[in-house]
């Protein structure tokens, strides 16, 4: 990891850990060619637009408070922003702002001119003027694909203005074309704020020291543990986990989403780097552990009531505190238990398909075979090592379709043929084309919900049971709009266009 | 113009408004030529902002795509856009293949059209256009898609049919009401006996398109966009077109239908009596809403926020029809000098005489300088003449501002991320009326 933080650009995925988006077929087959780093050079005969490392990127950074995001980049590449407002404006609210801005964003609007001579200069512009006209605390700089292509040195633009700018100014590096792992995205910004806000910086002390308020702060940090949001964890999600912690007498800070940038540095002085999905944040704990000694959990996503119980269990270990986890489980078990008993009823035997990011699909899918449902198909956007505690256990319960594909809803909807689910769980933007299926549907994560935790467990049966006692709006739509794909592509197998190799 | 970075960007890249623009013609199916996460971020860029306009029969991540990558770049991407036509062609239903491009396909200079010629040779409908994003915005993309099809696709005809008009100039999705808004000038024209080709709408086929060859005119509802489009129409079919300002409120639709029919040289009878009709009709439900007006002083100041279509337009409604004060209009375009100085030209001739201040700016947090700028500040007297009470008609960026001024604000222009847009537009004599319920319905909320 070290060697890493000294580069400029932290390494794609495919590279760093063999991650791979292209498989169709079972989950122990996929296990088995991954082990054996068969993925490399899978691709599709037939793709979709897709989502590139710029977009959960972008996610990520604008819901830094106190900072300009500038993408540096064609006027297009930015346009996430508009609907990522909606997510960080909501949360402006929850801070107490009474005139939320929503999502502050500058493109630098590359134009045919600068692909011949280059963007630097009006990235170099961007910068100050942002610097002078919003004085925020950081400014990110996201380069996309142009600059990665017409050679603009982001680095040396950004070197050269930091002394001229009071912001901190964070390069990150999110060329669409680099990799086809959109989850290199959470390395690319975690590298940033590891090169540029966990250090140079002291935190203040005092020069008179209060014996009794140092022992008591050291005691407290002792007891502080590193929680993290890439985005995707809703409030709700976060007041969940905040919730079990603070059962377990910790502490708990939340980053990098929604926390200040001069907080960042807080992230290296934590008893504990808790990850709430592997495939996420491992970049970043493996940092922190390595250069400023926090250790870290890196294993299950708390959702569903074993994952959440076994999740709270690593951490209550590490703290000794053995015991209080088994009474906070034994507590938090025995109410939920009560209270999903009459749902279990409605959702027993209903199929499930589920379609998002790697370990939440396959957390979320475990969950639902937990509790009842029958699962029918998979479909992680990647695969990587952090998936495979999670698919471990989905192959030992009984082997399900495994489909690894960023969105590609044309395999979705042929599987969905085959398999007639009753209810389908995806991602952002890709719900849509179950729905013209006449599939009923749960958005996989966001919105005023929670996914994690207890609270999560009860929330996700609750409205998948809410779902299903009216699927008219998806039926009326199935009859009345159709798909884009031809009858024969319904007969043709689903990974007809993966190529995989053996 | 101004060549600088852009905050929040109002509108899509050229690629973005090329795959709107395709989306939005029925049995088209379009290809994007370009990097994985193209497709993507159109995609979360619409849905917060253009009245949550979905995905359609095969855009959002369901549109076919090469997703080129980093070997693509190195060694050239037409073998991967071949195979990706190719399994397009045989899964996907559509009348007609279009292949758009991204930056990257371009800078890389892929020739599309030899792989598109292949295709063509093999008797596949297919055509293509360069759309790499730093070409320009979503109008730009708009106009290079109409281009393509009006050069590559639109049938040649000798002759020409008497009272058959095609019609352009409202750009989906950039425009949230463009469905509506393309409905009621479409029904408009009808009334003046034409036979209307609008493309877009759900009485529209691609049929039409192929034989739009044959029109008499080309009525482009706006002084800036598918203004390109509309020349190469006049160089390839010798059709000529009409140009004129997007038409808000029963003034500025008289002065439309007045233009379409002096061009057409329509029976001026016929003519008045569609404008008495229209009139008639609006004010037969504005006669109703004048009770309020006057009792509760529906009057407001505004400052109005948008593109070259809604700026002037709205402008112009708020002055000229409803007895407001627009005192600032803001034009959020990269425009040339020309065509500043066109607007300037619209907005000093309104018929009400009252004078805006027209700025063109496209930075959403520099509107309350420009304001700060044209109305005198408040400076501790005792007796201030404030900008109040007051409207902001704009984006859902300019929330902000409205609740900085005390304004209430109605989001009509992009990006529109907190309203929920399906058939309703703002054109014409009947369109007017959707936007004065809005307007209105903003000032009475509370009660």
């Amino acid at each position: 990891m070290l060697s890493y933080i000294e580069q400029k650009v932290a390494p794609k995925r495919e590279e760093r850990i063999g991650a791979c988006i292209e498989f169709g077929g079972f989950g122990d087959d996929l296990k088995k060619k991954f082990g054996q780093g068969c993925f490399r050079n899978n691709d599709r005969g037939f793709c979709q637009g897709s989502i590139c490392q710029l977009l959960p990127g972008m996610s990520m950074v604008t819901s830094i408070p106190d900072t300009v995001v500038i993408i540096h980049g064609s006027i297009g590449c930015g346009g996430a922003g508009n609907s990522q407002g909606a997510n960080v404006r909501g949360r402006q609210i929850a801070a107490g702002q009474s005139n939320p801005r929503g999502v502050l964003w500058l493109s630098t609007n590359l134009n045919e001119k600068d692909v011949i001579i280059g963007g630097e200069d009006k990235l170099e512009d961007a910068i100050l003027t942002a610097d002078k006209r919003y004085r925020p605390a950081a400014i990110i700089v996201v380069s996309t694909c142009v600059p990665g292509i017409i050679g603009d040195d982001l680095d040396g633009v950004v070197d050269r203005v930091q002394p001229r700018v009071s912001a901190s100014v964070l390069p990150v590096h999110c060329e669409g074309f680099k990799t086809k792992i959109m989850a290199t995205a959470y390395d690319a910004v975690y590298h940033a704020i590891a090169r540029k806000l966990l250090v140079g910086k002291k935190t203040e002390s005092d020069v008179v020291i209060d014996e009794v308020e140092d022992y008591r702060e050291k005691a407290r940090l002792k007891r502080t543990v590193n929680l993290f949001n890439v985005s995707s964890m809703t409030p709700q999600d976060e007041k969940e986990l905040t919730r079990l912690l603070n059962a377990l007498g910790l502490e708990v800070r939340i980053f990098p989403c929604f926390a200040h940038p001069e907080d960042m540095i807080y992230s290296t002085q934590a008893a504990l780097s808790i990850s709430t999905c592997p495939t996420h944040d491992d970049y970043f704990v493996k940092h922190l552990q390595e250069k400023y000694g926090v250790p870290y959990i890196l294993k299950h996503m708390p959702i569903g009531i074993n994952n959440t119980n076994l999740w709270l269990r690593d951490i209550a270990a590490f703290f000794h505190l053995e015991d209080a986890a088994e009474r906070i489980i034994e507590r938090e078990t025995r109410e939920l238990e009560l209270a999903l008993a009459p749902i279990k009823q409605n959702l027993k035997g209903k199929k499930a398909m589920l379609s998002a990011g790697e370990v939440r699909t396959l957390a979320t899918a475990l969950w639902l075979r937990e509790f009842g449902l029958e699962l029918v198909a998979v479909r992680p956007y990647h695969y990587d090592e952090f998936g495979e505690t999670a698919l471990t256990k989905i192959v030992e319960g009984g082997d399900v379709t495994v489909n690894v594909a960023t969105v590609h809803p044309f395999e979705s909807v042929n599987i969905i043929e085959r398999t007639q689910p009753d209810i389908y769980l995806g991602h952002n933007s890709d719900n849509v084309w179950a729905a013209k299926s006449g599939v009923a549907t749960l958005p996989i994560y966001g919105g005023a919900n929670a996914y994690v935790g207890y609270t999560g467990a009860f929330d996700i049966v609750r409205r998948i049971n809410m779902v299903l006692k009216n699927k008219a709006f998806n039926t009326n739509l199935s009859k009345h709009v159709r798909q884009p794909y031809n009858n024969k592509w319904y007969n043709t197998e689903p990974f007809t266009y993966i190529r995989q190799e053996e | 113009m101004k060549d600088k970075f852009i905050e929040r960007p109002r509108g899509f890249c050229a690629l973005g408004g090329a795959l709107h623009t395709l989306v939005a013609l029925p049995g088209v199916v379009p290809i994007m030529h370009t990097s994985m996460g193209c497709g993507g971020s159109i995609y979360w860029n619409q849905i917060g902002s253009t009245g949550f306009l979905g995905a359609g029969y095969c855009g959002g991540m369901a549109v076919p795509s090469s997703n080129v990558q980093e070997k693509d770049i190195i060694f050239g991407g037409t073998d991967r856009l071949t195979e990706q036509v190719k399994n397009t062609v045989k899964i996907v239903d559509g009348q007609l293949y279009f292949v758009i491009t991204g930056c990257m396909t371009d800078i890389i200079g892929d020739d599309i059209q030899a792989v598109i010629k292949d295709f063509q040779d093999q008797g596949i409908s297919i055509i293509g256009t360069e759309t790499g994003g730093f070409k320009g915005d979503g109008y730009k993309g708009y106009d290079l898609v109409l281009q393509a099809l009006v050069k590559e696709y639109v049938t040649k005809k000798q002759r020409k049919s008497k009272g058959k008009v095609n019609l352009w100039g409202i750009v989906p999705a950039q425009d949230a009401f463009w469905r509506g808004n393309i409905n009621i000038i479409r029904e408009l024209l009808t009334s003046l006996g034409l036979q209307v080709n609008a493309f877009f709408t759900e009485h529209d086929s691609l049929s039409e398109l192929e034989n739009a060859g044959d029109a008499e005119l080309n009525i482009v509802v706006s002084e800036f966009y598918g203004i390109e489009a509309a020349k190469t129409f006049a160089e390839v079919h010798d059709v000529p077109y009409l140009a004129t300002a997007f038409p808000i409120g029963p003034t500025a639709t008289n002065e439309f239908l007045q233009k379409v029919a002096q061009k057409l040289s329509l029976d001026s009878a016929q003519v008045n009596a569609v404008i008495e009709q229209g009139e008639a009709l609006y004010y037969r439900y504005v006669e109703r809403i004048a009770d309020s007006y006057n009792d509760l002083n529906l009057q407001r100041y505004a400052v109005v926020v948008g593109d070259g279509n809604y700026a002037p337009a709205l402008t112009r409604f708020l002055a000229d029809d409803l007895g407001w004060l627009p005192a600032l209009t803001v034009v959020t375009q990269n425009f040339f000098d020309e065509q500043q100085e066109m607007i300037n030209q619209y907005l000093t001739r309104l018929s009400s005489g009252y004078q805006t201040q027209v700025v063109f700016e496209t930075d959403a947090s520099e509107v309350q300088y420009h304001l700060n700028r044209i109305w005198p500040r408040y400076q501790g007297q005792n007796y201030y003449d404030p900008f109040s009470p007051a409207f902001v008609v704009g984006s859902h960026h300019e929330r902000e501002l409205a609740q900085n001024i005390g304004a209430a604000h109605l989001t009509v222009t992009y990006p529109v991320g907190n309203r929920v847009v399906l058939n309703r537009g703002y054109a014409g004599y009947t369109g007017s009326l959707s936007l004065i319920e809005d307007l209105f319905s903003v000032l009475v909320a509370s009660r």
